[in-house]
């Protein structure tokens, strides 16, 4: 299902800011507006985008699907140990970075949420793309 | 018949959340998360609340996505007839 030229085009020139955006609403999202899942919904999107204007198969080419699958899970076992790591220190989701970190934990947290709610995302619209016929 | 059993559970759910109180409590979570949010060190109150006090909603969250991906791979992959 690939567009014409000009959405091509386009897509190319849009994505790599998205990236840029969904990367900096990451890392500054705990000082300004923004945060983990928009951070991560903007990063799917510049890939679903992509996906959109050349078609499945070749987006699958650059990302493949275990790629994909593994920083989905990585970023899942990230979490879940970041969460019970401040349970050595005192209590569940203390913010124990903070005397290293701005922020501490939260920017941390913010990013395993980011690629979490990407790879997502975009490891959905993998598997519901294997539906369409035309590629 | 469909219509106005439709018509009736609208009307009755909108004169439901019509009559709630919406006026704002004093005192409560409301006085701590004001008077406290700068203990957390985060220089935004709405990620104060989100990322530190409330971290544990964005687990959760977390983990509806992964549940979600697991029965779509369960699902959805697999040498079926369909690929």
């Amino acid at each position: 299902m690939a567009m014409s030229l000009v959405v091509k085009t386009t897509t190319m020139l849009v994505a790599p800011f998205l990236v840029t955006y969904g990367a900096y609403l990451a890392l500054y999202g705990y000082a300004s507006p923004g945060g983990g899942f928009q951070a991560g919904v903007i990063l799917a999107v510049s890939a679903i985008l992509l996906m959109t204007a050349y078609g499945p198969k070749q987006v699958k080419r650059h990302f493949s699907i275990g790629e994909v699958r593994f920083i989905e899970g990585f970023s899942g076992l990230f979490l879940t140990v970041l969460a019970f790591a401040g349970l050595v220190f005192g209590a569940f989701f203390l913010n124990f970075m903070r005397p290293y970190l701005p922020g501490g934990t939260v920017v941390l947290f913010n990013v395993g949420v980011a690629l979490k709610v990407a790879a997502a995302f975009i490891l959905t619209f993998y598997l519901l793309s294997r539906w369409v016929d035309r590629d | 018949m469909k219509r106005l059993l439709a018509v009736l559970t609208v009307g009755a759910l909108l004169m439901t959340l019509l009559g709630l109180d919406y006026s704002k409590t004093v005192g409560g979570s409301y006085v701590y998360y004001v008077t406290h949010w700068r203990d957390v060190g985060v220089p935004n109150l709405v990620t104060a609340i989100l990322a530190d006090w409330r971290a544990y909603d964005s687990l959760g969250e977390v983990a509806i996505l992964f549940a979600a991906i697991t029965g779509f791979s369960l699902i959805l992959e697999g040498k079926g007839r369909w690929r």
